[in-house]
């Protein structure tokens, strides 16, 4: 088991009023699953991809990850945790502008202390998974937005995480890249990685194998994805 | 130690993309930093050059004279009032003195020097005895300075300085030429070595006549300046004391008056300066705190500005890891590298304008090690006061407001 949740409370204080983002959510995930979290927007699946993610705490509930009770963590814990367990892959890329496409797949090793060698090697590594072995010294300006996103999934890769939190991966792409981006996906969960996908498309939640719907804060109902079902 | 490398380098580049900004940023600091390498390598100057010139009085040497070193118009015009020192007291001083090796004595004032149809204004016109050159450690160059018999005989002679070569007898032979003071003829006997200038005034404008001729072209009103050599530097104490004794009886002092001369050393003069100097110090430091201090809330808020700008970055770092020391660091070293380069620019711009200023001024300088590492561990500190709140702030956005952040 590598997420359990159970009973998950998000609630936010706006000008005085309660507002629940998430009202008891219980779910689990098990290691090398393909999961996508459907719903509308307001839904609160943005912010169960937060707590998912340790970006966020809940107000109420427990949330286990990979064995480590993550809920009452403090900041610093929460960063360890990001660091060493996750992947992110975010719709805006949300890659450094300045640095390479290297620098930014080895960001996250800086914070863990890994040697610079090391480094360099593991990232180049993340960028060759990627097909972006000859990409390597560009700058974000100078890539596409398939190309950026592929360094994004580098970067999210190269720490060896036990998930790949990807939040409406394929949102800033045009269809036919977005398919290419869902493929290396594809690949990622073939080699044995744990994917979650957040998404309001279809055709992208139908890559999982395991589809959860959420609405107004709940899980509304779960599904096997068309593609594997098949 | 690898991180703090990492922090330089992205803030370096960070720097780098910002050229202009950076460099605008940094004015105030380069201004402080450069102000005070600047003032510190010239009162260093000015301390070497007034310790070498101090140095020439001799360290055995001592002066007694009305005035002493006057530092208040109080005391100036107390000791207006004073006796005058004369020709009678240098000889009863010397007479009353086993510890002095010499006592000379000198008078001075300016007047025009002409030679033919060429003249210097303003020339220091000295009256000494013949011992002065052993006595001040004064160096002749050709021919010889005023003897005893020149004195005794109040004759018409004159060792002169390079200033009046220049002027008055520039490519000739001036040995054996007359001058004239003040309708006076003279006849040159010497001149001393070049001495060069120091803030523009010139140590080689001088004529020099014997104390004896002075006075009787100059008349007798002015208090002679008594000039000492002790016999050893450990016997200059008891030396002053015989000289006071001396000069305590002929003014008929009693045991309860405080002396009506001054006896002071080349040693006193200095402190002098160092007092003064030291004052200097102070007081520019404390103006260039104010420009560093400005410099500091520049960089500060440049500092809020880049925290704002990156805030999408600081989202990123800290959703991949990045932990609030590691975010507060990654600021605080930016901060750091820009005030410490704006030391370094600071600390060259000093040194260049001390030089500047050196050789228009014609100050020496000296560039003292600690002003510089001053310079940087001071710019360094005003960096990291005013980097610490920006990098706190940067440490403390909550990741997922940050990558929101547009």
């Amino acid at each position: 088991m590598l997420i359990k949740t159970e009973n998950l409370w998000k609630t936010y204080n706006m000008g005085g009023e309660e507002l629940h983002a998430l009202r008891g959510v219980t779910f689990c995930i098990d290691k090398g699953e393909y999961v996508a979290i459907m719903g509308p927007s307001g839904s609160g699946k943005s912010t169960l991809m937060n707590l998912i993610g340790c970006l966020d705490t809940p107000s109420k509930g427990t949330y286990q990850l990979n064995g480590r009770q993550v809920a009452s963590m403090n900041d610093d814990e929460l960063a360890f945790i990001r660091n060493k367990e996750i992947g992110f892959v975010f719709q805006t890329f949300n890659l450094l502008p300045r640095a390479t496409a290297l620098h930014n797949v080895e960001l996250p090793l800086i914070y863990n202390g890994t040697t610079a060698e090391t480094r360099i090697d593991l990232a180049k590594r993340a960028l060759e998974m990627v097909d972006l072995a000859d990409r390597m010294m560009h700058r974000p300006n100078q890539l596409s937005g398939g190309q950026r996103q592929r360094v994004a999934i580098a970067r999210a890769l190269v720490n060896n995480p036990s998930l790949i939190l990807a939040d409406e991966p394929t949102g800033n792409l045009d269809t036919k890249t977005g398919v290419e981006i869902m493929g290396v996906f594809d690949r990622l969960h073939e080699a044995g990685n744990t994917i979650i996908i957040v998404t309001h498309e279809h055709d992208v939640a139908q890559y999982a194998n395991r589809i959860v719907h959420i609405r107004d804060g709940q899980i509304e109902r779960e599904e096997s994805g068309r593609k594997r079902a098949a | 130690m690898r991180q703090f490398i990492e922090s330089v380098k992205i803030a370096l580049a960070a720097l780098w993309a910002n050229k202009l900004r950076t460099t605008l940023t940094l004015i105030g600091m380069i201004i402080g930093v450069a102000t005070i390498i600047a003032i510190v390598s010239l009162i260093t100057g000015m301390n070497q050059y007034v310790a070498a010139e101090i140095d020439q009085l001799g360290a055995t040497t001592f002066i007694v004279d009305k005035e002493g070193i006057i530092t208040s118009e109080e005391t100036w015009w107390e000791r207006m009032k004073r006796k005058k020192l004369t020709v009678e007291d240098m000889n009863e001083v010397a007479a009353g003195c086993q510890g002095c090796e010499y006592v000379g004595g000198r008078e001075m004032t300016m007047r025009k020097v002409k030679a033919g149809n060429r003249y210097v204004n303003d020339v220091f016109i000295m009256g000494s005895t013949a011992n002065y050159p052993q006595i001040v450690n004064f160096e002749i160059e050709q021919g010889h300075y005023p003897t005893e018999a020149d004195n005794e005989h109040r004759r018409p002679v004159a060792f002169i300085g390079y200033d009046i070569i220049d002027e008055l007898f520039p490519g000739m032979s001036h040995i054996g030429k007359t001058i004239t003071i003040s309708g006076q003829e003279y006849s040159v006997i010497g001149n001393g070595k070049r001495r060069g200038s120091t803030l523009g005034n010139s140590h080689d404008n001088y004529v020099i006549i014997p104390l004896s001729t002075f006075e009787k072209q100059f008349g007798q009103r002015r208090s002679l300046d008594i000039f000492v050599k002790a016999r050893s530097f450990e016997g200059i104490a008891s030396a002053q004391d015989e000289v006071r004794m001396t000069m305590r009886a002929r003014h008929k002092l009693k045991y309860a008056d405080a002396d009506d001369f001054e006896i002071f050393t080349a040693g006193d003069i200095m402190s002098m300066w160092e007092n003064f100097s030291r004052g200097a110090f102070i007081v520019m430091i404390g103006i260039s705190s104010i420009s560093l201090i400005v410099g500091g809330i520049v960089i500060m808020n440049i500092m809020l500005v880049s925290v704002t700008e990156r805030t999408r970055e600081i989202g990123i770092r800290k959703a991949i890891g990045a932990r609030k020391a590691s975010v507060m660091w990654q600021f605080l070293s930016e901060a750091l590298t820009l005030s410490v380069l704006g030391g370094a620019v600071g600390i060259l711009g000093g040194i260049a304008v001390g030089q500047g200023l050196s050789a228009l001024s014609g100050i020496p300088m000296g560039i003292e090690i600690w002003s510089i590492v001053a310079g940087i561990l001071v710019s360094g500190g005003i960096g990291t006061v005013f980097g610490v709140y920006p990098a706190m702030k940067a440490a403390r956005l909550d990741p997922i407001e940050a990558l929101r952040y547009e």
